[in-house]
């Protein structure tokens, strides 16, 4: 099987394709299937050339961490929990596009936090929300911080001035759980979110932990108009 | 500089933590917490820590389920989980801590699951006298580590915590048994930092890699802890390795099957003559699937068969409202309906009780350098008991970060005196890289490392003798001598390159240690010493001498009393 992946190293800009021959099982994962082609005493390309092994961000292999977020066959997708039997004779892998690469497959998602730090994003006094918060809460805190919603999103480009849903589900958590911040986090979100969200919900499609964005939206709607 | 004097003050210091997970993140919070500034580096951010993988839950004596649970009947459990060789001051601590942590998460915005009278829930978990593990839904771990990340951020607005990220550990910048801070390795700009502080904190998590891969995550691989191994910082309990009892092998790795499945009323067995013997339960009776791990791996390891974890007799609403992450699992990895099949598991490596030797205040044996968190080596004896990490992760990061505010800070020594105290080190550090770069090997690293893990799995297995260790030492030695002689592998990042012989060092110490403990008491099980023996009633410690491995026991209770 052919795989296709956007290479970069990590001390030039330049990225270049470069295609693998992957003979291994179908049943597997393509973070698995990585592994395969990095794993063995040599790594060589499909024209027989030693080469670097396949760097990507890895940490927990089962859909817990978020660090193999990548755009597979054209779809934005954890590598962890796309199966190469559902991919077709041939595998295209390249690193999401909105981010800056650093190796290969590995990007820089710290915009993501910078983001939240520039509008402050935090509880300051805490305040207990009513247990019927809880499942959505528990919810929007499984967040991964992986991207792949700002990746999909029609509206996100840079982070400069829309920050995406990821951080709507952050403000929703602190709205409802913080006591003197609510009101300034509802400007925030006013600001970085609603204004620039078309409703697409292609981040409510591609989040892997199937976090009710849709639902942190409604509710901080509803709230601003309090 | 009369100007420096008030460097006395806590506001001055600067405490570098290394590790961002639960443990890191809780000391560095605490350091903020009291005025003190640190600097907190990772490769990646918090949410890639293992931390984000402790499913199960936190223990805490809070008694909600109204069995008389108490602080007293956790610190017995913790202790006899542990087989007798852990500190009881020390075990005291942390569960009398306990209580409060569950508060302080809660009230950093932790959703904990409710039971129906509106407390915290509490599960079972092995060996435990009443129910005492509090857990959120089913990712306690990833739940702490979003509230703590929340958290931090509030003290880096206010300019408290610095994170900086895709930065490796390097070395730890140890003179005359006293640390003044790490040698940082930057991949992206191939380059060394020293970032000097007034403390470091190492919160670099379990020595997973040296096995391979483990139920954890790919980036725990010991190196750091090697490192300042070779440094001169001691190592504690190495040969306790905790083997999880139930995990379940797939294409990418083997996956935990949460203890929760066996808490809620999973049972073992194994098929005789078509029939199921439930051999835990035979054996231990009712609450025998729930026995501490190195007890069940022991067993099922002992019955020489194919092992399955059966819940399918909790039916689909108790599976989905309880256990929803081992259904979602099985289902997505092994193509597995638990609600129907059985769940094949096998025991594999886990949890590391061993690692840097800590005291009460979690310093190790070299002043101003802390551990905390899995690399650390406290409260777990022989054996840990499900529940009791996370505790230990965010009891350990409070008290060191206590100790380092309670300690008087160094008032003499200011950063241009330890950087002259450096210079030359790291110029040959630096060097070292360069010439790395310049040069190239037909010796790939991964290959050493995987050949290393495989001496690690074949020698050092839930059954460990004599002779096997003594092979295994011999090979890892091998391995050592080639990775002393290659110089660079360009086909992967420098940091697999420097960090090979330390983390070859590491994984021969921890076989020494297993080799020297002639005794089976809890994860050590040598089947040429079946009994557990007084004279071995203490943690191991181990200690590098230029190339020399010498191991003493702690009888005294130097580290853990």
């Amino acid at each position: 099987m052919k795989v296709r992946i956007l290479r970069k190293r990590p001390t030039e800009d330049r990225q270049y394709w470069e295609e693998f021959i992957y003979e291994g099982p179908s049943d597997i994962s393509v973070a698995g299937m990585l592994d395969d082609l990095n794993y063995k005493d040599d790594i060589v390309n499909a024209a027989g050339e030693n080469v670097p092994r396949i760097a990507w961000e890895c940490s927990c292999l089962q859909g817990m961490c978020g660090g193999c977020a990548m755009v597979i066959n054209g779809r934005p997708a954890l590598a962890c929990e796309t199966f190469v039997r559902d991919l077709g004779d041939e595998i295209t892998i390249r690193p999401l596009s909105k981010f800056h690469v650093i190796n290969d497959l590995v990007i820089d998602r710290s915009i993501i936090h910078e983001n939240a730090l520039k509008v402050n994003d935090y509880i300051k006094e805490y305040k207990p929300s009513p247990p019927k918060e809880y499942e959505h809460q528990y919810a929007a805190a499984k967040c991964l911080k992986c991207g792949l919603c700002l990746e999909v999103c029609p509206n996100y480009m840079k982070g400069d001035r829309f920050y995406g849903a990821l951080f709507a589900n952050d403000c929703y958590l602190i709205a409802t759980r913080s006591d003197v911040y609510n009101r300034d986090i509802k400007k925030d979100y006013d600001r970085h979110f609603a204004a620039g969200c078309s409703k697409s919900l292609a981040c409510v499609e591609v989040c892997p932990m199937k976090i009710p964005t849709l639902s942190s939206m409604a509710k901080l709607n509803r709230k601003r108009q309090d | 500089m009369a100007e420096s004097t008030n460097r006395t003050n806590a506001n001055n210091r600067t405490v570098l933590v290394v590790g961002s997970g639960i443990s890191g993140m809780t000391a560095a919070i605490a350091l903020a917490e009291k005025g003190i500034r640190s600097i907190l580096v990772s490769p990646f951010v918090s949410e890639r820590s293992q931390s984000v993988m402790a499913a199960g839950g936190i223990n805490a004596a809070l008694d909600n389920m109204g069995e008389g649970d108490s602080v007293d009947k956790h610190i017995e459990d913790t202790l006899k989980g542990g087989c007798m060789i852990a500190g009881r001051d020390a075990v005291a601590g942390l569960c009398t801590s306990a209580p409060d942590i569950i508060r302080w998460l809660e009230k950093l915005g932790v959703v904990f699951t409710l039971n129906k009278n509106g407390k915290i829930d509490q599960r079972a978990f092995g060996g435990q006298s009443c129910r005492r593990t509090c857990y959120c839904g089913a990712s306690t771990g990833k739940q702490i580590v979003s509230a703590l990340v929340m958290e931090c951020r509030r003290y880096e607005a206010m300019g408290l915590i610095e994170r900086r990220l895709w930065n490796d550990f390097h070395s730890g910048l140890i003179r005359g048994g006293k640390c003044y801070g790490a040698l940082l390795f930057n991949e992206a700009r191939a380059s060394l930092e020293a970032v000097y502080a007034d403390a470091v904190i190492m919160a670099t998590g379990g020595q997973n890699a040296l096995f391979g891969k483990t139920t954890g995550s790919t980036q725990c691989d010991g190196y750091a802890a090697g490192r300042l191994f070779m440094q001169g910082a001691a190592l504690k309990n190495l040969e306790f390795i905790q083997y999880h009892p139930t995990t379940m092998e797939t294409s990418q790795k083997r996956m935990l099957i949460s203890e929760a499945a066996r808490g809620e009323g999973g049972r073992l067995y194994y098929e005789e003559d078509g029939k199921r013997v439930y051999f835990m339960e035979e054996r231990f009776g009712s609450r025998g699937n729930l026995m501490p791990r190195d007890i069940v791996s022991r067993c099922m390891e002992e019955t020489g068969k194919d092992i399955f974890l059966d819940v399918t007799h909790l039916g689909p609403d108790v599976i989905v409202a309880k256990i929803p992450e081992v259904r979602d699992l099985c289902l997505k990895y092994a193509g597995l309906d638990i609600k129907k099949e059985s769940i094949p598991v096998k025991p594999s490596v886990h949890f590391f009780m061993g690692g840097l030797a800590a005291d009460e205040n979690h310093e190790t044996n070299i002043e101003n350098l802390y551990a905390v968190g899995e690399c650390a080596s406290r409260y777990h004896g022989a054996n840990r008991l499900g529940g009791n990490s996370l505790l230990a992760a965010v009891h350990s990061g409070k008290t060191a970060a206590s100790a380092i505010a309670a300690s008087p800070a160094a008032a003499d020594e200011g950063n241009a005196e330890a950087s002259d105290l450096f210079a030359e080190y790291i110029q040959t550090e630096e060097e070292k890289i360069i010439r790395d770069f310049s040069s190239e090997s037909k010796f790939p690293v991964m290959y050493i490392r995987d050949m290393a893990a495989e001496i690690m799995n074949t020698e050092l297995g839930i059954v460990r003798d004599g002779d096997s260790l003594r092979k295994g030492i011999s090979g890892l030695d091998y391995y050592i001598d080639i990775a002393s002689r290659i110089r660079y592998d360009s086909s992967v990042l420098e940091y697999f390159n420097y960090s090979l012989p330390a983390i070859l060092n590491l994984a021969k110490a921890t076989m020494l240690s297993a080799l020297e403990r002639k005794e089976s008491r809890g994860a050590h099980i040598r089947s040429d010493y079946p009994e557990a023996s007084d004279e071995y009633a203490a943690g191991s410690l181990i200690m590098y001498n230029g190339g020399q491995f010498d191991i003493t026991y702690d009888r005294e209770g130097r580290f853990e009393h």
